[in-house]
């Protein structure tokens, strides 16, 4: 523990030159900024800051690289909760109740507990970092294939609970998601699937794509309903303090606490992302939640989890990369390829050859935590203001934005086509009530649960039981089944006090 | 006679219209198009040549870089398509250029751009987890020969892409018949890496330069690498090579500058050179070494036959898995 001590001091006094801090600051407007911006995500602005850090000492560069990462957790929420368009995929999650408390004149709440909940999230995740981030690196190596399966299997379980509801109309939006990520190139064969001939969708859809469509364009095709009706009328025109009451902070608190774990060790895992973790802490803390039916409806602690798992699982994805020399996410593998340009071979004899450059990144984390709340609570008082920018405004430049993001992310014209028609089936959804979470969900853990379970498959020649031969498939069958029957649960013991 | 004399005079006219243009080629700004994301080798390689050129003055237009990913390099091909005969775009591409177009996820392929010059050489590994009961390749190719299934092979791309086409090259070299009974699992990036410190695949085909980390930290032990030679330094310079273990193969992950197809005869020789000079600048071999890139210089007409060997070679290694298309 001393030890410990000594080190994280000491990568403080690394971290706290001003050229480092310089650097931070930068790095964490920078990923806001393009967090904020639909379409442009960390991957693209590390990509972007590429250049430059071959020009930088090793240190400093990765400090920069890792401010821009966690500079967009703090930002995607940003366009989620004022427009509905979700800034980058670990966002989305942040639409359900975010934008609903926006309409609903929260937003200055909304606004606040999301850069709080990323703060806390990051903060505590920071610190599991440092206590036992090559622990957990290790064990995250015990995921195989089927594991990784059985998780998927967890998360869309979830869903289905969730849905309750329309269980028939969730399962649907849940089998059209699914049924999206199977175009594409398929890896085991190696052949193309639903491309008909067109080599622009070999990639697959881009889940960015799909979460712009359905929620910004399709949000964008609603109003355009009634936008002759209430055409002068913005949302809001009076803007209070960036804040949020005793209330709010009493009812989010546990959820954060709670969902900062999940997030952390879903990051920890190579390939799983910040969108998964948001969702399964969405989806885990909703039914948990006291008043789940609230959820959806501009609950603030529906806004809370995901932003605290997001943040923690940006840090808990940096584990495999510098611990292990395994890049788990896009953002993290050209991090780890800038390192290597820069000569340092991330892995475990990082910490003992360059334990102040190892440190000292860890020390930052801490600093751009801090940095990036900094940023974005006066930020916010700014940004709020889009929503008295009245609809025949707004609606028009949020069209922009979106196909503007959705260009950056392949360059490929193909891709309005898809926005178009995933805005569509998101208008569609809307008005027949069909929840959008399956979808997404699905959308998300798709390609993953159908590898791995291929995977799975070719390692057990076949055999099923692969599935129930390790002792976290078991727990995580168990998780997937109690979250099943959770529902079930809640309700007879509501019944019970009754 | 006057018909011959308007005939010499168009002749001199187009020869010297020709060489008027060649001398001031470049006249305008290049096209550089890197056929994937930002980030990744294709990116980063035309990125460096690009920079390299423009500030040792060996181009003095600009040469903007341009990102045109998709098709894992379909799009890109079919977008130089439509710019035959254009001096002024350049490309950059590796294996899957003849991969992509064999296997049928392309109809186009390297006959479809003009080769200009090789530039990187790069190499792929095979890796076994720390504990693993295969002490050499040897061994592993044995157990493949007894019980095709008993082998579980990871790459870190599709079937049919380069990390299973280098282990195939290897297998068939070291005498196994079935190749087509190879059980290969195709996995992403990052996943494949930790799939093999985790010990759930029993061997792992990828880039050379992945494996160094876990190598490093003793979660996995390299085999062999694909290279023609040893590695001279670094931690990868105790590998031996297949030739060394008596596999006589070899599988380069090549990296090469293209022209649009039918790039005029004058400008691809004034890349050429340029390119030639380029790979002499201790810039250029300071961005080779930073990276980890072999540097290899292969002008033209040798980077063409080079790529006519290497095409037929993949043909034949696709037809015996049946996944050759095209």
């Amino acid at each position: 523990m001393g030890e410990i001590l000594t080190h994280l001091l000491n990568g403080f006094s690394v971290a706290m030159t001003p050229y480092n801090v310089l650097w931070l600051v930068l790095g964490a407007a920078l990923g806001t900024v393009l967090g904020m911006l639909p379409g442009l995500g960390p991957t693209t602005g590390i990509a972007l800051l590429l250049p430059l850090t071959f020009t930088m000492p090793a240190t400093t560069a990765l400090i920069a690289m890792a401010s821009i990462y966690y500079g967009a957790m703090f930002g995607g929420s940003r366009s989620s909760i004022l427009l509905n368009v979700p800034g980058d995929g670990a966002a989305v999650a942040s639409c359900f109740d975010g934008y609903p408390m926006a309409r609903n004149g929260r937003a200055e709440a909304a606004l606040a507990i999301s850069a709080i909940a990323s703060f806390i999230g990051g903060l505590i995740a920071t610190v599991a970092f440092v206590l036992i981030a090559l622990p957990m690196a290790r064990f995250a190596l015990k995921f195989g294939p089927p594991e990784y399966f059985v998780l998927m299997i967890f998360a869309l379980a979830a869903t289905a609970a969730i849905s309750k509801a329309a269980l028939m109309k969730g399962l649907v939006a849940m089998i059209f998601g699914l049924m999206l990520t199977t175009v594409g190139l398929d890896y085991q064969s190696g052949t193309a699937r639903f491309t008909f001939g067109i080599s622009e969708l070999q990639g697959g859809i881009d889940f960015v794509i799909v979460i712009i469509g359905i929620f910004g364009i399709g949000e964008v095709f609603e109003n355009l309903e009634h936008i002759a009706r209430d055409v002068a009328k913005p949302v809001q025109t009076k803007f209070g303090r960036i804040w949020i009451t005793m209330e709010d902070w009493k009812r989010c608190f546990w959820p954060i606490l709670r969902q900062t774990p999940l997030g952390f060790v879903i990051g920890i895992l190579p390939g799983a992302g910040g969108t998964i973790a948001a969702l399964m802490s969405y989806n885990n803390e909703k039914q948990l939640s006291k008043h789940p039916e609230e959820f959806g409806k501009g609950a603030i602690e529906g806004l809370a989890a995901p932003e605290a798992a997001n943040n923690a699982c940006s840090v808990g994805a940096m584990i495999p990369m510098l611990t292990l020399g395994v890049p788990g996410s896009g953002t993290t593998a050209i991090m780890l390829g800038a390192l290597l340009i820069l000569g340092l071979q991330p892995g475990p004899l990082l910490f003992e050859q360059h334990p102040d450059i190892a440190w000292g990144v860890i020390a930052s984390m801490f600093l751009g935590n801090v940095v990036c709340a900094v940023i974005n609570i006066p930020l916010a008082g700014l940004l709020v203001r889009v929503l008295s920018v009245p609809a025949r405004i707004l609606y028009p430049l949020i069209v922009a934005v979106a196909f503007l993001g959705v260009y950056t992310i392949n360059f490929a014209a193909m891709d309005f086509v898809l926005l178009t028609i995933l805005g569509f089936v998101g208008y569609l959804m809307k008005k027949f009530k069909v929840p959008t979470a399956p979808l997404i969900l699905a959308s998300v853990v798709g390609a993953m649960m159908e590898q791995s379970y291929r995977q799975s498959m070719m390692l057990s020649d076949g055999s099923f039981g692969i599935f129930f031969g390790s002792p976290i498939c078991i727990v995580l069958w168990i998780f997937a089944i109690g979250s099943l029957a959770w529902p079930f649960i809640s309700e007879a013991r509501a019944e019970k006090k009754k | 006679m006057r018909k011959f004399v308007l005939l010499l005079m168009t002749a001199i006219i187009l020869t010297m219209a020709s060489a008027a243009f060649a001398a001031s080629y470049p006249s305008k700004n290049f096209e550089c198009i890197a056929p994937a994301g930002p980030g990744g080798g294709w990116d980063t390689t035309m990125r460096m040549v690009a920079k390299v050129l423009t500030e040792q003055k060996l181009v003095t237009t600009a040469m903007p870089v341009v990102n045109k990913p998709g098709g894992g390099g379909g799009v890109a091909l079919t977008y130089m398509q439509r710019k035959k005969g254009d001096p002024y775009e350049l490309i950059v591409f590796s294996p899957p250029l003849i991969l992509i177009n064999l296997t049928g996820q392309s109809k186009l392929g390297y006959k479809d751009i003009t080769p200009i010059s090789m530039l990187i050489n790069d190499f792929g590994a095979f890796a076994v987890p720390k504990n693993s009961k295969y002490k050499s390749l040897n061994e592993v190719f044995e157990a493949i020969k007894k019980d095709p299934k008993s082998v579980k092979i990871g790459g870190t791309s599709s079937l049919g892409s380069m990390d299973h086409v280098q282990f195939l090259v290897a297998a068939k070299a070291a005498g196994v018949t079935d190749l087509k009974g190879i059980q290969y699992i195709a996995f992403q990036g990052g996943e494949g890496l930790a799939a093999i410190m985790g010990a759930h695949i029993d061997l792992l085909s990828t880039g050379m330069a992945e494996l160094v980390g876990p190598k490093e930290s003793g979660d996995v032990k390299i085999l062999a690498l694909t290279s023609p030679k040893r590695i001279p330094s670094g931690p990868l310079a105790d590998v031996p090579t297949l030739y060394e273990i008596g596999i006589n193969a070899e599988y380069i992950n090549w990296r090469g500058i293209f022209g649009a197809p039918g790039m005029p005869e004058a400008e691809r020789k004034f890349m050429e050179d340029a390119l030639k000079k380029m790979t002499e600048t201790a810039d250029w071999k300071e961005i080779c070494e930073r990276n980890g890139w072999t540097q290899v210089y292969l002008n033209a007409a040798e980077f063409k036959s080079f790529l006519d060997k290497s095409n037929e070679e993949t043909k034949s290694l696709l037809a015996e898995i049946g996944m050759l298309q095209n």
